[in-house]
């Protein structure tokens, strides 16, 4: 649909995340043409793969219903992005995502219209919306309602997960009260390949691998089964499969009688990759070109627009009628922080908080208060087009995700939330601007 | 004193996203990835030398690592280092033979149908992999009559006479094996008002650094960075490149890799559909004529590695009658001459089956790439004609009369 031939596409999207490839696929399945830069890999490799909508209010409150409490939250943060975006675009945005995710055979399940728990590592527990079918069902739902015996298991050599530090802590949980916990090491199929000098380093991709070959997992389930434990519930590593993890937890239930739970263990995120890949693959059959290994360095503004983009590696501007900067926080370099202030380094944009008598940190690492730098990201109008240094917006460029400002992703748990809201919302502003301007 | 030349590896944050993607550790148990071929190892090696061992030799140096890492950290650089510096060269005869492009070529080309009966032969094929380690089974492309230099130098006169010349760095592929893709590339140029020159040149190196002879790049690198400079001249022409690889080697492994000064002539260095890509942008299309194809494009890892495939995808969207299917990027296993050495030859094709199925699922009329090794090894292992982008493009412009 790009019309200007001086364009290269329709849309630009800085950033391949969650938020952005959201962005992208709702742009591609609306008719327009969309590419995304990536510089490496996105923070869905270190997620829990699970997404957040609003999990908790101030001083760690948990929210049992998120749509039921969104309208008072939202007016009593007027500038968060929920409040930008509004409750029935973060609603379709949502079904949007699920409806995306499905068409790739990735199955998310809610508690509707609650919130649910899902159990980390350590054995605590974190409130989402959204979760992989082996981490809530009904299934897991009514087995949990039981008091069930659970087992927590881990595969022996890998590293990255402690079943005896994840049962005590939920021993300690008060909802798990009349639940009997104990640990078990299971042995890998292919373990000891006959011939070969194995120096595999047990990381939860090489395991993911192993389960992912059929003739692999009955192996799994009986040597599961001659530990001789038996319990409701299954707890292993989010490690069962990276390409065919339904047959995978669907085979080792059958054959174990036990329900099958996976726990997000330390990066990379098994569970978070199985989102990544479904959404690059929707993305890319809805005809959008995925870079990666490219960082955009810098980008040109002229009058209240963005004229072009400059790349690391390109010697040349590419250039879009819209831009969307989904850049990410800190870590993944969309917020720049020196010892003077936090900067957006592509388009040098207003950032919030100004650093003027700003405490940026509490002086506890895990205070409930949070810290101020985590609100830290680009100051937006309603419509998420961000502001210039003079104070004047940026109309044809939109912000998503966490490059933005006046939320907390971790004192709220509405990261992915966000990420996908303001993306779908973004897309959509786009699409209504690119069509009245044919119309 | 410890020498820290490239300290990237502190920026390393250990999340194992390049042993994800790597090839190579997706196929065998025998290599641990690259965090610990690379940063990890590293830290070990400056201080403890004899630490480098022999999985180094695993990686096919297809990038895919740094393309993905969050932090950028240069993780294919240490792995090169390390083995150039610190594991012994086995199989010298073997490496002469892949490595040596240019001394190979200027031979062969000058009796190309005997050279070729020969590679072709089972005999042969027997005594390369009894006794040199080249893989029996591969498929060696053909030698073409003479070199593709020549036979630009000979249009030098008329190359001249367009407004506007670049250099044309063809590399050992065009020059020895694949004139027609350096015919398409040229007329494609001239299509558009532009000349094309061949400067003197050597092969880039990238087959010397995966058999770690850093020795004899740095040679290479040194001719033709002092040759592209003379020829380029004050007026800054571009140079070109066809092949992704030569252009990833020249503009990034220089400096990377051998920590040679390319500064100079960096901004001149450009893939051709990054050029082509910017002059339809700047003078419009040239006039094509439908192809009627159905094409999957399959972006090489070198090309991936600095975004170049926008440029590609970019320029065939814009050839009329092609339908694209841009396939889930992924690598062949060739790597260059990795799927040529008879130790890496099942573990090159292994990791090709991801790409040989969807290519298979897409049943297209051709398979497009931009890297001459990628088009050997899909033509090996599927049934599917493989095509440079440009030679597409020509096609277009072709059909247009």
């Amino acid at each position: 649909m790009c019309s200007e031939q001086t364009h290269d596409y329709d849309c630009i999207i800085i950033g391949g995340g969650i938020s952005g490839l959201t962005c992208g696929i709702r742009c591609q399945s609306q008719g327009l043409s969309c590419a995304i830069i990536s510089s490496g890999m996105s923070a869905l490799h270190f997620s829990s793969g699970s997404i957040d909508l609003l999990g908790y209010l101030a001083g760690l409150d948990v929210v049992q219903q998120p749509f039921e409490i969104l309208p008072e939250f939202i007016d009593r943060h007027p500038d968060h992005p929920y409040a930008k975006c509004g409750i029935d675009t973060t609603r379709t945005a949502f079904a949007f995502f699920q409806e995306t995710l499905a068409r790739q055979n990735l199955h998310l399940h809610t508690n509707t219209p609650n919130n649910h728990f899902h159990v980390t590592a350590f054995g605590t527990l974190k409130p989402t919306f959204f979760s992989q079918q082996s981490v809530f069902s009904q299934a897991i739902k009514s087995a949990f309602e039981n008091h069930p015996a659970i087992i927590i298991a881990n595969v022996r050599g890998f590293k990255d997960f402690h079943p005896q530090l994840a049962a005590a802590n939920l021993r300690k949980n008060k909802l798990f009260a009349g639940c009997d916990i104990s640990c078990a090491v299971i042995d890998l199929p292919e373990a000891h390949e006959p011939g070969v000098e194995t120096i595999r380093n047990m990381r939860s991709i090489d395991i993911a691998r192993i389960v992912d070959k059929q003739e692999n997992l009955a192996i799994f389930a009986q040597r599961i089964n001659a530990t001789g434990h038996q319990a409701d519930i299954l707890a292993l590593p989010a490690c069962l499969g990276i390409d065919h993890y339904n047959r995978a937890i669907l085979e080792l239930s059958d054959q174990t009688g036990m329900t099958v739970y996976e726990v997000p263990s330390l990066p990379p995120s098994i569970l978070g990759m199985r989102l990544d890949n479904a959404l690059k693959a929707r993305f890319a059959a809805l005809g959008g070109v995925f870079i990666a290994g490219e960082s955009v360095t810098s980008g040109r503004i002229q009058g209240n627009r963005v004229a072009y983009i400059h790349t690391r590696n390109q010697d040349e501007d590419l250039s879009a009628r819209f831009y969307v900067l989904a850049s990410g926080s800190f870590f993944s370099r969309g917020l720049a922080s020196g010892f003077e202030s936090i900067k957006e380094p592509v388009f040098d944009l207003e950032v919030l908080p100004g650093m003027e008598n700003t405490e940026m940190a509490s002086p506890a690492f895990f205070s409930p208060d949070s810290h101020a730098f985590m609100r830290a990201g680009v100051k937006t109008n309603a419509r998420l087009n961000p502001f210039q240094k003079n104070g004047e917006p940026v109309t044809n460029l939109f912000c998503t995700g966490a490059v933005l400002a006046d939320y907390n992703p971790v004192a709220e748990a509405s990261g992915g939330g966000v990420a996908i809201t303001t993306g779908y919302y973004a897309a959509n502003n786009i699409d209504a601007l690119v069509k009245s301007l044919i119309f | 004193m410890i020498k820290l030349e490239n300290t990237s590896f502190d920026c390393c944050i250990k999340c194992t996203v390049c042993t994800v993607y790597c090839p190579v550790a997706r196929v065998t148990a025998s290599y641990p990835g690259p965090k610990y071929s690379g940063p990890d190892a590293e830290r070990m090696r400056i201080k403890t030398p004899f630490l480098a061992d022999q999985s180094l030799a695993y990686c096919n140096n297809c990038k895919r690592c740094e393309t993905v890492c969050p932090s950028g950290v240069r993780i294919t650089d240490f792995i090169y280092q390390a083995k150039s510096a610190r594991l012994r060269r086995k199989n010298r005869l073997r490496d002469f033979l892949l490595t040596r492009t240019d001394l190979m070529g200027k031979l062969a080309t000058r009796v190309n149908g005997l050279a070729n009966r020969v590679m072709q032969a089972a005999f042969a094929r027997t005594l390369l992999s009894a006794f040199v380690g080249i893989a029996g089974r591969a498929s060696f492309p053909k030698f073409d009559r003479g070199t593709f230099s020549k036979t630009l130098q000979r249009q030098a006169n008329h190359q001249q006479t367009f407004p506007e010349t670049v250099l044309y760095f063809h590399g050992c592929y065009v020059n020895y094996y694949d004139h027609a893709l350096g015919n398409d590339v040229v007329f494609a140029l001239n299509t558009l008002g532009v000349g094309a020159i061949a400067p003197p040149q050597k092969c880039c190196g990238v087959p010397l650094i995966a058999a770690g002879d850093l020795k004899k790049v740095r040679q290479n690198a040194t001719y033709n960075l002092a040759e592209l400079l003379k020829a380029a001249g004050e007026g800054g022409r571009k140079i070109i490149f066809s092949s992704s690889s030569c252009v990833l080697t020249v503009k990034h492994d220089y400096p990377g890799i051998l920590d040679i000064d390319n500064a100079a002539i960096f901004h001149q260095l450009e893939f051709i559909t990054a050029f082509l890509h910017k002059r339809f942008k700047q003078t419009g299309l040239p006039t094509m004529g439908p192809v009627n194809l159905t094409a999957a494009y399959h972006s090489p890892c070198h090309l991936e590695r600095t975004g170049g495939a926008i440029h590609t995808v970019s320029v065939l969207k814009q050839i009329p009658g092609l339908r694209l299917i841009l396939l889930h990027s992924e690598c062949c296993g060739i790597a260059g001459t990795y799927g040529f050495k008879k130790e890496y030859r099942q573990i090159a094709a292994d990791i090709g089956q991801v790409l040989f199925e969807q290519i298979n699922t897409a049943a297209p009329d051709i398979v497009i790439t931009d890297c001459e090794t990628c088009k050997m090894q899909i033509q090996a292992h599927t049934d599917y004609p493989v095509m440079h982008p440009v030679s597409v493009l020509a096609m277009a412009i072709r059909a247009a009369t």
